[in-house]
């Protein structure tokens, strides 16, 4: 708590809440008192290009107007923003105050100690007044989403702004129809299916963007395999057992067999774009991609169906991404920076990002269960909002995701990403694929310090 | 007495000449270390460290300075990478040569028309990288890219360059010898307007025939030029980054994983930037052997006989 401003933000926050939305109406924020609390500060902030940044960008001369702080909002595309924190918050720099804390890193970021723990701005009537806090309610951000954004003790670091849930969905589900298939439910209901489909009318039968350390492992643990052993206690990698063996071989014959020519190169843009045009048929990658095949300007809005990603021999296991607000250590802004936060995410405008621009990620209990974001993601006939829930629900239940926040998960993702890819390609097979990737990893860890 | 005066003055005058000299440079020189010298120097330095980002108490940990070049002696990565990186160095400097000068020869005519074609040529090369990256990437991707589509209408359908292990480095090189030819072109042209006609007509007297006349008299004036730009090319090839970013992602597997892309995956995706100053390290040992090799065999001086 850096800054001890003329002005409390008790009052302003509280007069913010009086207002009853004030900051709500353009043009109409207030000058709580005629006072503003942040005059001359500039707030650093950014996170990756994403719909929630976009409106946020939008909606900030309201905060600015309010506060009287001028908010500097950068978004690189998502790799470029992960490396440029990274290196930022690992060399102790005080260029940002409000950093997005990207759910791969979190446990990396986290436990190095590079960012603030929030509890204590959360207590502090004087930076979240009761009336506010009221209005702000930490509690109503999922539990499940909450976890990733704490260390092991529990103490908050980011607050949730988006999730990312594995869904499946055919874009041309006509096609499916028309073989008398319904939506696959298990792994060998999605191979019978794509055999019947693809192919037909130019349409592929499968896709997905090539980051398999995200897209694989969904049917990785579905046959029973996982990539540690227990983590995040136990890191020793397990990408050599015959379970992984089996995912990965059946994961490869996707891509080869029902792939658009040249799948092993699609991003997730190019992986969205084939869905929306037609050009591919099933997929099973995150909501906030996938709900864009149903939206207006999309070709196959008409034809799009969704349900959950299949289940395996071991069962069902979504991927469930989230990242959140937080505030760097090294901020010198950041009583400023926690006033951006709350008013982020504060309940009123999560709210009106889902009513006003459509929002489709929530993270807020409340907001999942408006009827205003039933309304925007039913798709098509198809209850997405149920199907995300339940994701989310499961994936904190089953505690599947826990391999992802490891901190030494970036060098594992990346043998997994190489793995797949040599398969796929027919450069190795899956057991030699595997087992390199497995050395390697081990190799990798150990030199990150791991004990295995 | 005038001699020892003549050769006092004169040696006064050397001197006074010599400080004027490097006072006039010494500005360029401070300039020159500081941005050049310095930071290389940090590499150096950086790369006798296992400086991790992760772990700030590594910055200064030079208790086995060699630590990481004795790791590079056992990767089996960074060998891949150095063996993929001769590899597209080769293939696109190679390509660049031979383009360049191909269609420098079909240009070298006086005529608007012409000169009007050769500042053509030259826009991939004022292109910045990414851009070039992208139009190859629109391409090599089959569902989007105009030349896939033409060969699939006419029946020829065609797997993704790309996303063959045995072609995606190839498909590179190809990509950067359209941005890159220009380069040779230009300087190839530039030295056939210096070509005298006097030894190109004797020779037609004598009765050489035009490849004979290419093969003796103007390939012998050019080549100086060629492996000026040869060695320009082949330094800046061991730079090759946005096309392998964007186009391949070091992919499939590792079959585009050259060695500076390595380094950045070490550095940028690990934190290891002890380790990837090592990579950067070796790669320039490796680009000051091969300028001093070529100085060595003397390829670029010119020899008319």
């Amino acid at each position: 708590m850096t800054q001890t401003p003329s002005f409390s933000r008790r009052h302003l926050l509280a007069g913010a809440a009086a207002l009853g939305g004030g900051l709500l109406l353009p043009g109409k924020a207030p000058a709580i008192g005629g006072t503003k609390p942040f005059v001359g500060t500039t707030l650093n902030v950014s996170t990756f290009n994403a719909p929630f940044a976009r409106i946020l960008t939008k909606w900030l001369p309201e905060f600015e107007d309010a506060t009287g702080a001028k908010v500097v909002y950068d978004t690189p595309s998502f790799p470029v923003y992960n490396q440029r924190a990274d290196l930022e918050l690992s060399t102790g720099g005080a260029s940002y105050d409000v950093l997005n804390i990207t759910f791969i890193y979190s446990s990396r970021w986290i436990n190095a100690g590079w960012f603030t723990p929030l509890d204590d701005y959360i207590r502090d009537a004087n930076q979240t007044p009761a009336d506010w806090a009221a209005d702000w309610d930490v509690e109503d951000f999922l539990p499940g989403l909450r976890a990733s954004e704490s260390d092991r003790s529990g103490r908050l670091y980011g607050i949730p702004w988006t999730v990312d849930t594995f869904v499946a969905g055919a874009s041309r589900f006509d096609l499916f129809k028309a073989a008398g298939i319904g939506l696959p439910d298990t792994t060998d209901d999605l191979v019978t299916a794509l055999k019947a489909v693809h192919g037909k009318e130019r349409v592929a039968g499968f896709v997905t963007d090539n980051h398999y350390g995200w897209t694989f492992v969904p049917f990785l643990q579905a046959f029973g395999g996982n990539v540690f052993r227990n983590p995040p206690d136990d890191l020793t990698p397990t990408l050599d057992t015959p379970e992984a063996a089996a995912a990965a071989e059946y994961f490869a014959r996707l891509l080869k067999e029902f792939g658009p020519n040249g799948v092993l190169s699609y991003t997730e843009d190019q992986a969205l774009q084939a869905l929306q045009a037609g050009r591919a048929n099933y997929t099973a990658i995150g909501q906030t991609y996938l709900s864009q095949v149903g939206a207006a300007h999309s070709k196959t809005a008409a034809t799009v169906a969704y349900g959950p990603v299949v289940r395996g021999p071991a069962g069902r296991f979504p991927g469930v991404a989230t990242h959140g607000l937080g505030i760097p250590a090294a901020s010198k802004n950041k009583d400023a920076a926690w006033a951006f936060i709350q008013w982020a995410l504060s309940k009123k405008n999560t709210r009106r990002a889902i009513v006003e621009e459509r929002y489709a990620s929530p993270t807020r209990r409340t907001d999942f269960a408006s009827a205003e974001f039933k309304q925007i993601a039913t798709l098509n006939g198809y209850d997405l909002a149920e199907i995300i829930a339940s994701s989310v629900d499961l994936a904190a239940r089953q505690g599947h995701m826990k391999y992802r926040t490891v901190p030494v998960y970036p060098q594992v993702d990346q043998q997994l990403n190489k793995a797949i890819a040599n398969i796929a390609s027919g450069q190795l097979s899956a057991r030699e694929a595997l087992a390199q990737a497995q050395a390697n990893s081990i190799t990798e860890l150990k030199r990150a310090g791991v004990a295995i | 007495m005038t001699f020892f005066n003549l050769t006092g003055a004169s040696l006064g005058w050397e001197h006074s000449r010599r400080r004027a000299y490097l006072a006039g440079l010494l500005p360029a020189l401070v300039v020159l270390g500081a941005i050049t010298l310095l930071p290389a120097l940090f590499l150096l330095a950086v790369s006798l460290t296992p400086l991790s980002l992760v772990k700030p108490g590594t910055a200064f940990d030079f208790s086995d300075p060699l630590g990481n070049y004795r790791e590079l002696l056992w990767d089996g990565r960074f060998h891949n990478s150095v063996l993929l990186q001769l590899h597209l160095s080769t293939v696109s400097v190679a390509l660049q040569l031979a383009v360049g000068l191909g269609v420098a020869l079909l240009l070298n005519v006086r005529s608007r028309f012409f000169e009007a074609i050769r500042a053509a040529f030259l826009i991939p090369m004022v292109l910045p990288p990414i851009v070039v990256a992208l139009i190859w990437k629109i391409l090599y991707t089959p569902d989007v890219s105009p030349l896939y589509r033409v060969l699939d209408s006419v029946g020829l359908p065609v797997d993704s360059l790309i996303t063959d292990p045995a072609l995606a480095i190839w498909a590179i090189g190809v990509a950067e010898t359209w941005q890159w030819f220009p380069f040779t072109m230009l300087m190839v042209l530039a030295t056939l307007q210096l070509i005298p006609d006097d030894p190109l007509e004797a020779a037609r007297i004598d009765g050489a025939n035009r490849w004979q006349v290419f093969r003796h008299i103007t390939l012998a004036y050019l080549r100086p030029a060629l492996v000026v730009c040869g060695l320009f090319r082949l330094i800046d090839s061991f730079k090759a980054f946005p096309l392998i970013y964007v186009l391949t992602n070091g992919g499939p597997g590792s079959a585009t994983e050259v060695t500076n892309f390595y380094g950045f995956i070490e550095a940028f995706n690990f934190s290891y930037w002890g380790y990837a100053s090592a990579i950067a390290v070796i790669m320039l040992l490796g680009v000051f052997a091969v300028s001093w090799l070529v100085g060595r065999l003397g390829w670029n001086e010119v020899h008319h006989d």
